[in-house]
């Protein structure tokens, strides 16, 4: 068997003098969401590797911020960039997301992270 | 603390690990042994640990290691020279080596080992080629 040739290069030719993820601006559309928009996170497959917390499966919160737009993690973990999506940041209800959290605390919140295929609206 | 707390202490940490544990054969099980939970359970990625019960862990006040520091740099060499990015690595770091590796080494220690699986997935030295040097650089040390 031959040695596989990989492109060393692509990434770096693609980010030179921009930045990563600022070389993939423009390339994730539409956004499906805005802020303030209520979302649900999507419990669809996530085989082999994903980045996005299982706690919060089911969860609803709220959009605060497009964050940038970037290949998703399940995809750029295997060097594929093809397809460029949006990444949102989405606050929780810290009792929205942990049924036995303290009332006395009820006003905390958690902020995370999500790449536009796991949300839905809410 | 007193000397008597000092062995207090001792003791009860000491019969802590003697506690009997209930272990089940898992190997190679039958499919009808593996329903969905179990499987989402035994496929889950090792670091998406939020919400899980654990007790708590020591925190140290710790510098890192001149190795730990040149494990760094050697793993931001590959992605330089575009052997990885950073969502690749941080697959093969957290998730490819499995629970056990996971929970079991060091955090540069899989940052090390990771680094070193890369360069042979991708063909960039061959096996035999990374245990001839392991080899070769033991020597120096008998």
């Amino acid at each position: 068997m031959s040695k596989p040739v990989y492109d060393r290069t692509h990434h770096e030719k693609k980010a030179k003098g921009v930045g990563d993820p600022q070389c993939f601006a423009g390339q994730g559309g539409t956004p499906k969401f805005k802020v303030g928009d209520r979302v649900r996170i999507k419990d669809t497959p996530d085989l082999f590797y994903t980045r996005c917390q299982v706690y919060a499966r089911g969860a609803e919160g709220v959009v605060t911020e497009l964050v940038y737009e970037s290949p998703p993690a399940e995809d750029e973990a295997w060097d594929n960039t093809e397809n460029v999506e949006w990444f949102y940041s989405v606050v929780f209800a810290q009792k929205e997301l942990w049924p036995e959290y303290s009332g006395t605390f009820g006003n905390d919140t958690l902020e995370t992270e999500f790449s536009e295929r796991w949300l839905e609206s809410a | 603390m007193s000397e008597t707390r000092d062995r207090v202490h001792r003791h009860l940490d000491t019969v802590g690990l003697m506690q009997p544990a209930l272990h089940h054969q898992t190997h190679a099980p039958y499919p009808d042994a593996i329903d969905h939970t179990l499987f989402k359970a035994y496929t889950r990625s090792p670091h998406d640990v939020g919400g899980e019960a654990d007790v708590p862990i020591v925190y140290e006040e710790k510098e890192e290691e001149v190795w730990e520091l040149n494990t760094f740099v050697l793993c931001e060499c590959l992605a330089w020279r575009g052997v990885w990015n950073a969502e690749e690595r941080r697959r093969r770091q957290n998730v490819d080596l499995g629970q056990t590796q996971y929970l079991g080494l060091p955090y540069y220690g899989r940052w090390l080992l990771t680094a070193a699986r890369i360069l042979v997935d991708k063909q960039f030295v061959s096996l035999t080629e990374l245990n001839d040097k392991i080899a070769e650089v033991k020597k120096r040390y008998e």
